[in-house]
Order: C-alpha cells, then sequence, then structure tokens
C-alpha cells in the first residue's frame, strides 16, 4: 500500500466535494478556514453542547434529585456507549444520500491509466465518504465529550469513545463503498440500457432505508421512557447484529465485563477489515464497469409531436424547454434529492396516523395540516431554487439560443407549478385518506396549499436566477448555499404571509369562543390569494428582469 | 420590419474588440469583417484567443471594448434576433445528456422555431447523412465523442442558419463524416451561408477556406487567402503549416525535439 497515492487520491476526492465554483471562474484559490467549516462548526457546537451537558448533570447531581439514578461516572459512560450506533446509523443514511447526489456526474476514472492499486483506490475512497458529514458528525461528539469529560474526570472512557465513534464512521463508510460499488454495477447497466430504470431503482432503494432507519428511530424512541436505557438494551439484546459491535465494546466496560468487550473489539476489528477486503475485491470485479459502446437499435419511426403544451397557449420554445426539463426530473439522478422532502412528511405522517409514536393529540394535529400545506409550497422551493442552476455546463445552449427572457421564466414556472399541483393532489389525497378531515377542511387546506405554492414558487425563482451554480464538479449544487439558505428563509416567510390571513382567521374564532369548524373561510382565503397573486404578479416582472440580466450576461 | 432589414454587407463585423480575463487579454483589439458567403478560418495555437473571438460572435463573451456585428445586428443590443440567426457548434459538446439523440435535435428544433412539418425530414436527412441512423432513440450519454459532435452538427444546421460559428466543428469525426460536412459547407457556401470555424488541422482550412486569419496572442497575425499568407510570412511556395509555423514563431522545432531527447 502506497500511503502517499491514498493521500494524493483522498486530497482529490475532498476537494472535488467541497468544490464549489461558477464557471466564470478562471482561478481558484480554496480558503482553508472555510475549506474545512464543517468541522469547526461541529468542534464548536460540540463544545458548547458539553458545556451545556455538565450545567445540567451539575444541577441534577446538585440538588439531589438523584434518585434512580446511578453515580455520574456510570450514567455518563452508559450514554457514551450508545453513540457508536447513533454515528454509525446516521453516517451510513447521510453518507448514502451523498452518493445518490454524487451518482449523477462522471466520476474520473484515473485507475485506468494511474498506477494505482485497488487498495489504495478503495481506501480513499471510503476515507473520502468518512471526511464527509461523518466526520464532522464525530468531530461534534468528541469535543463534546472531551468538555463534559473534563468536568467530570471521564476523559479516559471519553478517548476510548472517541477512538471507537471513529471505528463506527469507518464502518459505516465501508458500506458505503461497497453499496456505491455495487449500484455502479448492477445500475449502471439498468441506466444504460433502459434510461430512467435505474434512476426509480435507486430512489426506491433509498426510501426503503430511509424508511426503515424511521421505523428503528420511532420505535426505539417513542416506545419507551428513557431514549439511553432503551437504546442500550435495544443494543445489547442484539449483540448478533454487526451494526452494533463497537458500541458494545464500550457497553461491556461499562458492566465491567472485560473479556465480552475484548470480544466485541476483537469481531469489530475483523468486520471492519472483512469490509474494506470486500471493498477492495468488489472494486476489482465490478468497479470498473463500462457498458457497452453499441446498443441493439430499438428507436421507432421518428414521429414529432405538437403536444399539449402548445394548445395550452405556449410557444414552442417554452414547449421545448418544459419538455426537456420533465425529463430532466425523471431521468437525472441528482435531480431525484426533490422528491425526498415530500416522501419523507408523507412517511411521518401516516406513522403519526398509525400511532407509532407517543406525540399525541397536538403531534397528530399539527401533521395533518403538514401533510396538506408543506408538501407543494416545499417543493415549489426547492424546484424553484435550483431551475435555473440544473442546466449546468449545458447553460451555453441556453445562452446561444434564440430564447428570450419570457420564454425562460414562462417555462420554469410552469414547470414548478406542475409538480407542486401533482404533488399537492398526491399529498392531499393522502391527508384525506390518513387524517379523515371534513371536505370543507381539505377543500380550504388545498386551496391554501396552491395560493402558498404559487407565490413561494415565484419568490424561489428569483433566488434560482439570483444564485445559480452551473458548476461541473462532481456534485453539482445547482444553486450556491447562500443562496440556498436566503431562499429557504424568504420561501418560508412567504409561505407563512400567504397562509396568515387563514390562521389569523382560526386563532381570533379561537380567541373569541367561536366554534372554529363553523367558521366562515372565504374572507382568509380571499385575502391568500389576493396576497399570492399580487406576490406571483410582482415576483413574474422581476424574475423577467432576472432573466434579462441572466441571458445578457450570459459567459461561457 | 425584417429581421435582416440593418443587414450590412459585412456578415460578420468586429471593431476594435478586445477581451481581458483579469490580467490575461485573450483578444486584443482584434478588427475583422467577414464577407457573406464565405468561409473563413480561424487558426491560432491554444490560448490565441480564437474561442473568445467566436464565443463574442454568439454573446457568449461580452466584449470589455470594441463592437460586434453579426449579420448587420448588434450581438449585445439584439441577442435573440442574432441568435435565430446563426448555428453555433462549441468546441466541448456540453449537450443534454438526459435526453436522447432525437428528443435533443426536437428540443433544437422547437427552440429555433422549425415548422412541425419540416422538422422530420430535416432530422431525418441529417441522421442519415452522418450515419447516426439507428442510434437517435439512445441517450446521448451512451454516445461517444465523435457522436455527440454530430449531434451538435446537426443542431447547429437544422434551421438552416445564415450564419455558422463552428469551434473545432471536425474534431472526433470520423473520415466520411468529416468529408461530408467539409461538403455541406460549400454547398451552404453557395447558397449564401457564411462560416468562420476555427480548427487546428491546417490541411482542412487550407482546403476549404477562402480566407484564413492566424491568431497569436489575442491579436490577428495574418489575414487573406493563402497567397496574402505566403507573402506575409515570405514563403512564396510554402504550405499552410509552415507559413503557420513562422507566423508564430514556433518554426524551430528541431531544437525542441532535440532538447526533449537529452
Amino acid at each position: 500500500m502506497n500511503w502517499k497515492n491514498v493521500l494524493y487520491l483522498l486530497r482529490v476526492e475532498r476537494k472535488s466535494g467541497r468544490l464549489i465554483r461558477g464557471i466564470k471562474a478562471t482561478r481558484y484559490k480554496e480558503n482553508s478556514f472555510l475549506a474545512y467549516w464543517p468541522y469547526w462548526a461541529a468542534a464548536i457546537i460540540g463544545v458548547l453542547g458539553g458545556l451545556f451537558a455538565e450545567y445540567l448533570v451539575s444541577l441534577v447531581y446538585s440538588e439531589g434529585g438523584t434518585a434512580g439514578l446511578q453515580p455520574l461516572n456510570v450514567e455518563a459512560f452508559a450514554f457514551f456507549s450508545v453513540l457508536p450506533t447513533l454515528v454509525l446509523g446516521v453516517s451510513i443514511v447521510f453518507t448514502l444520500f451523498q452518493q445518490i447526489q454524487l451518482a449523477g456526474k462522471a466520476s474520473a476514472q484515473v485507475m485506468y491509466w494511474l498506477p494505482i492499486t485497488w487498495q489504495e483506490h478503495t481506501l480513499a475512497s471510503i476515507l473520502a465518504n468518512l471526511l464527509g458529514l461523518p466526520a464532522a458528525i464525530v468531530v461534534g461528539l468528541s469535543s463534546g465529550l472531551i468538555v463534559f469529560s473534563a468536568f467530570n474526570g471521564l476523559i479516559l472512557q471519553a478517548l476510548l469513545t472517541i477512538f471507537i465513534l471513529f471505528a463506527a464512521a469507518f464502518f459505516a463508510s465501508s458500506i458505503t463503498e461497497i453499496l456505491r460499488v455495487l449500484q455502479v454495477r448492477f445500475t449502471g447497466a439498468v441506466y444504460k440500457s433502459s434510461g430512467r430504470a435505474a434512476i426509480w431503482l435507486r430512489l426506491i432503494g433509498s426510501l426503503l432505508v430511509l424508511i426503515v432507519f424511521y421505523i428503528i428511530y420511532f420505535y426505539v424512541v417513542s416506545g419507551t421512557n428513557t431514549f439511553i436505557t432503551n437504546l442500550t438494551a435495544a443494543q445489547n439484546g442484539a449483540w448478533y447484529v454487526p451494526f452494533v459491535w463497537p458500541a458494545l465494546i464500550i457497553s461491556y466496560i461499562v458492566k465491567g465485563l472485560f473479556l465480552q468487550s475484548l470480544l466485541f473489539l476483537t469481531l469489530s476489528v475483523l468486520l471492519i477489515a472483512g469490509l474494506y477486503y470486500l471493498a477492495v475485491e468488489l472494486n476489482k470485479r465490478l468497479g470498473l464497469y463500462e457498458p457497452p459502446a453499441i446498443t441493439l437499435q430499438k428507436s421507432g419511426v421518428y414521429a414529432p409531436k405538437n403536444g399539449i403544451l402548445g394548445k395550452l397557449g405556449f410557444s414552442s420554445v417554452e414547449a421545448a424547454l418544459i419538455r426537456k426539463d420533465l425529463r430532466a426530473f425523471t431521468r437525472r439522478r441528482e435531480l431525484l434529492g426533490v422528491y425526498f422532502m415530500p416522501i419523507i412528511i408523507v412517511i411521518i405522517s401516516i406513522f403519526y396516523s398509525f400511532g407509532i409514536t407517543n406525540g399525541g393529540a397536538s403531534n397528530f394535529s399539527i401533521w395533518s395540516g403538514v401533510i396538506f400545506l408543506v408538501p407543494a409550497s416545499g417543493m415549489a422551493m426547492l424546484l424553484g431554487q435550483i431551475l435555473i442552476g440544473e442546466e449546468g455546463q449545458a447553460v451555453w445552449r441556453i445562452y446561444a439560443s434564440p430564447i428570450s427572457p419570457k420564454n425562460l421564466v414562462k417555462s420554469k414556472f410552469f414547470l414548478i407549478m406542475i409538480f407542486a399541483v401533482i404533488i399537492l393532489a398526491v399529498t392531499g389525497f393522502i391527508g384525506i385518506i390518513v387524517f379523515h378531515p371534513s371536505l370543507r377542511k381539505a377543500g380550504i387546506a388545498m386551496i391554501e396549499a396552491f395560493f402558498m405554492a404559487l407565490a413561494v414558487a415565484s419568490v424561489s425563482l428569483q433566488v434560482g436566477f439570483k444564485g445559480p451554480d452551473f458548476s461541473g464538479t462532481r456534485r453539482q449544487r445547482m444553486v450556491r448555499q447562500e443562496w440556498s439558505l436566503i431562499g429557504s428563509v424568504v420561501g418560508v416567510i412567504t409561505g407563512a404571509a400567504v397562509f396568515a390571513p387563514v390562521l389569523v382567521q382560526y386563532a381570533f374564532g379561537l380567541y373569541s369562543g367561536i366554534s372554529v369548524s363553523t367558521l366562515n373561510y372565504t374572507i382568509g382565503v380571499a385575502i391568500s390569494a389576493a396576497i399570492s397573486t399580487s406576490i406571483s404578479a410582482v415576483f413574474y416582472k422581476i424574475n423577467i428582469g432576472a432573466a434579462q440580466d441572466l441571458l445578457r450576461k450570459a459567459q461561457v | 420590419m425584417s429581421l435582416l432589414s440593418g443587414y450590412s454587407q459585412y456578415a460578420v463585423e468586429l471593431k476594435d474588440v478586445t477581451k481581458r480575463y483579469n490580467e490575461i487579454v485573450a483578444v486584443n483589439n482584434l478588427n475583422l469583417t467577414l464577407s457573406t458567403g464565405e468561409i473563413f478560418g480561424l487558426l491560432g495555437p491554444n490560448g490565441s484567443g480564437k474561442s473568445t473571438t467566436l464565443k463574442m460572435l454568439m454573446g457568449l463573451v461580452t466584449p470589455d471594448k470594441g463592437s460586434v456585428n453579426v449579420l448587420g445586428l448588434d450581438v449585445l443590443k439584439q441577442p435573440v434576433e442574432v441568435k435565430s440567426l446563426v448555428g453555433y457548434v462549441p468546441e466541448s459538446a456540453n449537450i443534454y445528456e438526459f435526453l436522447t439523440g432525437i428528443e435533443y435535435l426536437d428540443f433544437i428544433a422547437d427552440v429555433y422555431g422549425v415548422p412541425t412539418s419540416e422538422k422530420k425530414q430535416r432530422i431525418t436527412e441529417y441522421l442519415k447523412a452522418l450515419q447516426l441512423e439507428g442510434r437517435e432513440g439512445d441517450m446521448i450519454n451512451s454516445y461517444s465523442d465523435g457522436m455527440k459532435k454530430k449531434i451538435s452538427l446537426i443542431s447547429a444546421f437544422l434551421h438552416k442558419p445564415k450564419l455558422l460559428i463552428l469551434d473545432e466543428p471536425l474534431n472526433a469525426l470520423d473520415p466520411r463524416s468529416a468529408r461530408i460536412v467539409k461538403d455541406f459547407l460549400h454547398e451552404l457556401k453557395s447558397q449564401g451561408v457564411t462560416t468562420i470555424m476555427s480548427t487546428h488541422v491546417l490541411e482542412i482550412a487550407e482546403a476549404i477556406c477562402d480566407r484564413i486569419g492566424i491568431m497569436y496572442q489575442g491579436q490577428l497575425l495574418a489575414l487573406g487567402n493563402m497567397d496574402d499568407l505566403r507573402k506575409t510570412a515570405r514563403m512564396p511556395s510554402s504550405g499552410l503549416e509552415d507559413v503557420f509555423l513562422k507566423l508564430t514563431g514556433t518554426e524551430d522545432l528541431r531544437a525542441v525535439v532535440e532538447e526533449l531527447m537529452k
């Protein structure tokens, strides 16, 4: 193993992950402080968390309210013992998400021509996974542990936990690498042969992972009174599941069972080594899968279509842009992320409705509102922000074509609303099935959701025009991070502003003792509609100006 | 009012055009005019300013100084009108890889307003001519570089432009397709279509271009037909390669090779 090669590869992988570069840039210099901001931020949050934990613990233990609690060092170390399992779970989920995003971009197959072994390549890839969010989580937790332990004389225990946290993160990253290789081979083959099948395969696979983790999460969190006790018990009971082995090392030390601890330490080391070996072997066999360059002819006779969009009053340019983007959202893997938010809301709502959690009536009521009101405008916000930047390096095609600002705004805005309305219809239908609201309530919620989406789409599209990221780096972000943040804040405020009249009327009804179910919301809905259409009309003009600016300043 | 109402005698007119990227001067005070129906070749070493010049003609790069007129229209003031009259092939074919070849061409035809009744015939003819028949239903991400280039070329020809701006148009093409494109450019010339192309293949430039401009460090070193270039280089019986190497100061290649062999 040439460790220098691993280091060089790792640097490239990590930098490509961090790099956010506009196509205007001719030179790039990375600020070494800002480049590692997730670690700094995690460390600061960790230190603050550690101080807060110390404050809470000192309050509990100094006021004599320790009935039922064991000595601090035992309680604290028991808490430490659940952290590896948490880190492992969270790391797998997040690195998998990251892989989904990266999968849309072609990777540089340096293995073809550079003197690098599969062992070096695999190790660099695993470490690159690890040095993303998993490392930030470990850094955050470690900082908190060190601070807390320094006050309570638990430094040795903290150091041991930190070591195991890194091992758990490596464990998770190895699993992600294995899944990545399998995806490259199998979904790659499906993708090349049948286009979108692989994308949906990937989406469904990722959702299954998500659902499994949610079920575990809700089961563990809500099924018992004490989270720590429950997770500790759960991982002790599930000793045969390799995912909990790193945590069991600490868990058995807490109990003074050093032989068992040593056993699970050995098992963890063997498992991690085995996973690494498996990843290397899979990379050797499948890592460089290239689909055949020649495929069998499957095309029929070309038949140009006029399409329904023309009949709806769109020009041929606008209709072409809408069709192109519709295809992008069913074929481009990196765009699949937009479907996650509504799906997650639906999953959580269904879980609440099934009584999986102990959230109580208030949570039920909140989620019954959320499933109607949030997904459509959330989708509008996400799409509005990315629809310009998603053009990516092919944006020259827009710049070089006779596309007017009005064409661009109309087509993009219409596309956002198509998706928002579809999502509204689907989530509204599920909401009606799951929460059984009255027809009146459901109708009001859906009308409100439509107007919220309309306004949010207009505002978010402006964000998309202001902060597009066309960079062709491995991870296509489509909107610059600062604009994404601004867009999210402005989007939420816009949605709230549209919904406010109905909310105020509802609150007024509650305050004045009128039965809210008999309130006439016509006025509230009418004001919402007026606010929404006004925002849309104003932002339509602003968006055309922004599009004009974008096309005028087009620099390739 | 016709789009070409302000049509000047020149298809392309660059006046005192300068473009800088920070301290690098990509194009330096360039003056160039192209007549209607002319095939013009832009030659020069890497980084000499060819692609920047072509991009400025398309409005993809804004000049810091000077004016750019295409088909009598100011590129900066009437960008949409200019683009609708021009066919452009960029150096690297970054095209929508998630579309199939046919979907991409359909998109282009719609964007340029090619009548539905003509779309099918034109697309089919071009696909057949460039031997892409049978692959048009595959996603572009499965195409080779040559196939992507063919799709880019077809998308530039599809709307019957008045001016073709082609950046390395024959790169990656197989000999048959390259020959078809060259012959096709000649046919278009007879119909009054102007072409400006950059290339590194000097034989192609010598064979098909009416005039050639040699750029070096953002400036036009020489301009004219082959005889003019030979005169400029004072090499009356030389080919374009020797003329090019002399004008761009890279003629002493033997010394470079000998240095490498040490």
